[in-house]
């Protein structure tokens, strides 16, 4: 029977709970494909870079898990929000508060049952899809992964039962400990109490200020270090806060005195605003904080992602050198298009060890190296090496030359020489090859199979010991390609989760709204006025914390831009991340309108 | 001859018709209303009183039949003809106020006008006019939730009566207020009937329809009777519409 009731419960507000369902699933699915990528062996242990993927992934899931735990709590509290007048009831008719705790409990397990389900089954999907988008940014082959994964599914039920049922607890505990009469009664009390001038333009300065102090914070990094983080994350969540409660509700206020407020329905829905902000500080600023850090997360990603091909070749001139190529080797690189070759002689004698190379071939095609002249950019200047400068081990040309032997005579020291006392060193003759791909982008599938080759054929534990800079490429490349991956993810699941709270806080008022639209029907008010007045409501709540959230993201960039965490890269995909993100944010939007308008717009016949 | 303000002609309405139990709430409904007159409707719960208000006021069709408010057939307008004519013409009083708790008591009285985007010169003069008329100046600048309910019954009143509306419809307006507030109420809409306003109240209390010139008494979704108040004093028409409901609900 108790079940049946929470059942029908569900059942009866099945569109409300949509909209939190469709949040859930989303967070539920990235969670598991999270979890799928960083738990699978067969993904991590392949090569290093996958081991590099996992850190990245495991760091991603431990941040949603977070994340989530607040959501779900929210949601949850939304949820029974709205149950709360059928509680009342069942308690009024004497239902026992334990049986009222037993009915919330069953009713959030089933909630957290099915959207975990659905999103498992959803996120298996994801994993299927985005698994091989995944394998091509970090440039790997994936041919033993599967999307179903056994410890994934596990982890991620676990997870999401411990969250459900700590929510549920805490809701039964709640509600059982407010009044029958306090709950029935519910949707009539109001909460909104005229702010006093004073505290309202107190709150208004010290909201904007801090703002602006957090913002200098992060614009300021290199003055204070590391000091600048834990400030800014003080002040602009306090500030974000103080504006909502008071610097928005002045704003609101002071059009509520100009003329504009006049003409249509202009009086009301600035009404409607002034009362909401208040209402919705707390939703908003999380909104706005979490708009942020989703933003961030997808700019941050896919800038150190663009970042890959200016630090590799920085670091090194050459992507790759083969000892000795073999016509499999020639034929692979001559698959490299757009490319800079150059090939030395060099005999190696074991005994003096030494590695020894002709004077007269590093003058005629001298051996260039790479060297960044800007931090901050990360542009990086090529020289060209005179045979002098080999004599000594820490000019950056014999580290370049160094670097690119094979590293079983790493430990060896170069000598050059000329041409008859190489002839005198009596070693076999080896040809050194080197190669410079000068898109390394393009060029990465015949480098990946060279550096492949090169290390079963010495047998590496490690492929970074392959000289050059492709090897470093790659290592970054899995590094930074993970990141952009997580970062475009946890950032649709930080939208999903902060857009469905926001639409859910907007619907779960519609129906006392409903009376006034109700109203304003009745004395006039034309379809199309209260539709603008709704677009414009609506409109508002989304737009203040979104701009806060931009604003935000564009000043912390500033931390990555000097801080040198993403040299010269910071802003690169801001403009593009922000109108990608914005267009998700509107659908949001979009939808939200259009659910809420259906609940308060009368039809054309008011039947009572 | 003074003019019809509310004129139907056999008015229907029948709800759900396409289904196996359509429920006829309004079965042929012809009456009028005169200009400067204060009519009550009366009947019990489920008569039609509330259907036929709604068709009055535009808020809802008839299946069949014609509505003429002020010369006007409004049972062909297009739903913005619809509410550019309710925010002209029509003014409401509701049981439960229907004041927008977000809104001051000057800009909730304001809002019709602005609807019809007055000038703010006009609405303020209009406001002032209005608000004096109901003795409710002092309150302008006052939230609903500041005010008792006869003081908000006053302000939608003053809403009502704000973009000189040809008619007034009032719908139980004293039905949450306390003997005092209704009987004030009541006093107000006959004063300012008195000064040449029409007035459709719906209700199902004596004593408020007591205050009426004229009541039409509603039964099954038809008129079943009418009476008139004549030059008889107000207890004695009251005591005529008690007896008038003792034998009309049998």
């Amino acid at each position: 029977m108790l079940f049946k009731i929470s059942i029908s419960g569900i059942k009866a507000r099945w569109k409300d709970y949509l909209v939190l369902f469709s949040g859930m699933i989303i967070t539920t699915a990235i969670f598991y494909m999270f979890e799928a990528i960083s738990t699978n062996n067969k993904f991590t242990t392949s090569s290093p870079i996958g081991q590099n993927a996992k850190i990245v992934f495991i760091f991603g899931s431990i941040l949603l898990a977070i994340i989530t735990l607040v959501y779900v709590f929210y949601a949850n509290n939304f949820l029974m929000s709205m149950r709360e007048h059928d509680y009342g009831l069942f308690m009024m008719l004497g239902a026992k508060s334990g049986v009222i705790s037993k009915l919330i409990i069953i009713e959030t397990l089933a909630i957290g049952l099915i959207s975990t389900v659905v999103g498992i089954i959803i996120g298996i999907g994801f994993t299927q899809v985005l698994s091989s988008f995944l394998a091509s940014l970090i440039h790997m082959s994936l041919t033993h992964f599967s999307a179903f994964y056994m410890p994934a599914v596990i982890a991620t039920i676990v997870l999401f039962a411990i969250l459900f049922l700590i929510a549920g607890f805490l809701n039964a505990r709640t509600f059982t400990k407010t009044s029958a009469l306090q709950l029935l009664r519910s949707d009539q009390q109001s909460d909104w109490k005229q702010p006093k001038a004073l505290t309202l333009a107190t709150q208004a300065i010290a909201g904007v200020a801090l703002l602006a102090g957090g913002y200098y914070a992060m614009y300021d990094i290199q003055q204070l270090k590391v000091m600048a983080i834990p400030i800014a994350l003080v002040t602009i969540v306090l500030g974000t806060y103080f504006v909502f409660n008071s610097f928005f509700v002045m704003l609101l206020q002071a059009f509520q005195r100009s003329s504009i407020s006049h003409s249509g329905l202009n009086s009301f829905t600035l009404a409607q605003l002034k009362f909401r902000i208040r209402d919705y500080t707390k939703i908003l600023s999380v909104v706005s904080l979490l708009f942020a850090l989703a933003l961030g997360a997808i700019t941050v990603g896919t800038g150190f992602q663009r970042m890959v091909p200016k630090l590799a070749s920085g670091n090194g001139y050459y992507s790759v050198a083969i000892t000795n190529p073999n016509y499999e080797m020639h034929s692979l690189v001559g698959q490299i298009k757009d490319k800079v070759t150059v090939t030395y002689q060099q005999k190696v004698d074991p005994q003096a060890k030494r590695v020894y190379y002709r004077r007269d071939q590093l003058k005629e095609q001298p051996l260039k190296y790479a060297a960044f002249v800007s931090r901050k950019t990360l542009a990086s200047k090529t020289f060209t090496a005179k045979p002098s400068q080999f004599k000594h081990s820490d000019s950056p040309a014999y580290q370049e030359l160094w670097g690119l032997q094979k590293p079983t005579i790493k430990a060896y020291q170069i000598k050059v020489v000329g041409q008859q006392a190489f002839n005198r060193v009596n070693a076999k003759t080896n040809q050194l090859l080197m190669v410079r791909a000068n898109d390394m982008d393009a060029a990465a599938a015949p480098l990946t199979k060279i550096t492949n080759l090169q290390t079963k054929q010495y047998g590496y534990q490690n492929g970074e010991q392959v000289g050059g800079s492709f090897t470093l490429y790659q290592s970054f490349k899995s590094i930074f390609g993970s990141l952009e991956f997580m970062g475009i993810f946890l950032g649709i699941a930080f939208l999903a989760m902060l857009a469905s709270c926001l639409m859910f806080k907007i619907l779960s008022g519609a129906a006392s709204d409903k009376i006034r639209f109700d109203m304003l029907n009745k004395i006039g008010t034309r379809r199309s006025v209260l539709n603008r007045s709704i677009i414009t409501q609506i409109l508002v709540l989304f737009a203040l914390p979104g701009i806060l959230g931009i604003l935000d993201v564009a000043f912390g960039l500033q931390m990555f831009a000097k801080g040198g965490l993403l040299m010269g890269g910071a802003y690169q995909t801001f403009g593009v991340t922000t109108a990608g993100f914005l267009v998700l944010y509107l659908i949001y939007f979009i939808v939200t309108v259009l659910i809420y308008s259906r609940i308060v717009v009368p039809k054309t016949k008011v039947e009572r | 001859m003074t003019t019809k303000i509310v004129q139907t002609e056999d008015l229907h309405k029948t709800y759900d018709k396409d289904s196996a139990k359509p429920y006829e709430a309004l079965k042929g409904i012809s009456l009028s209303v005169k200009e400067g007159e204060f009519v009550g409707i009366m009947g019990a719960s489920g008569s039609g009183k509330t259907t036929l208000l709604n068709i009055l006021a535009t808020l809802d069709q008839p299946t069949s039949g014609s509505v003429e408010i002020d010369g006007q057939d409004v049972t062909h307008l297009t739903s913005n003809q619809m509410a550019d004519f309710r925010s002209k013409k029509l003014g409401f009083i509701f049981q439960d106020f229907n004041l927008l708790e977000t809104l001051t008591a000057q800009e909730n009285i304001a809002l019709p006008l602005s609807l019809q985007n007055a000038k703010a010169a006009t609405i303020q003069t209009a406001v002032k006019t209005a608000a004096s008329k109901l003795g409710i100046d002092d309150l302008l600048s006052k939230y609903p939730t500041q005010l008792s309910g006869g003081q908000k019954q006053r302000v939608a009143a003053a809403r009502a009566l704000v973009s000189n509306p040809s008619i007034i419809f009032g719908d139980e307006p004293t039905g949450a207020l306390d003997s005092t507030n209704a009987r004030e109420l009541l006093d107000t809409l006959t004063n300012i009937n008195q000064q040449g306003v029409s007035i459709l109240l719906v209700t199902h209390d004596p004593f408020s329809a007591s205050f009426c010139k004229r009541i039409l008494f509603i039964k099954d979704g038809k008129i079943g009777d009418e009476i008139n108040a004549g030059d008889k004093p107000r207890n004695e028409f009251y005591q005529e519409i008690l007896e008038k409901l003792g034998t009309f609900e049998q």
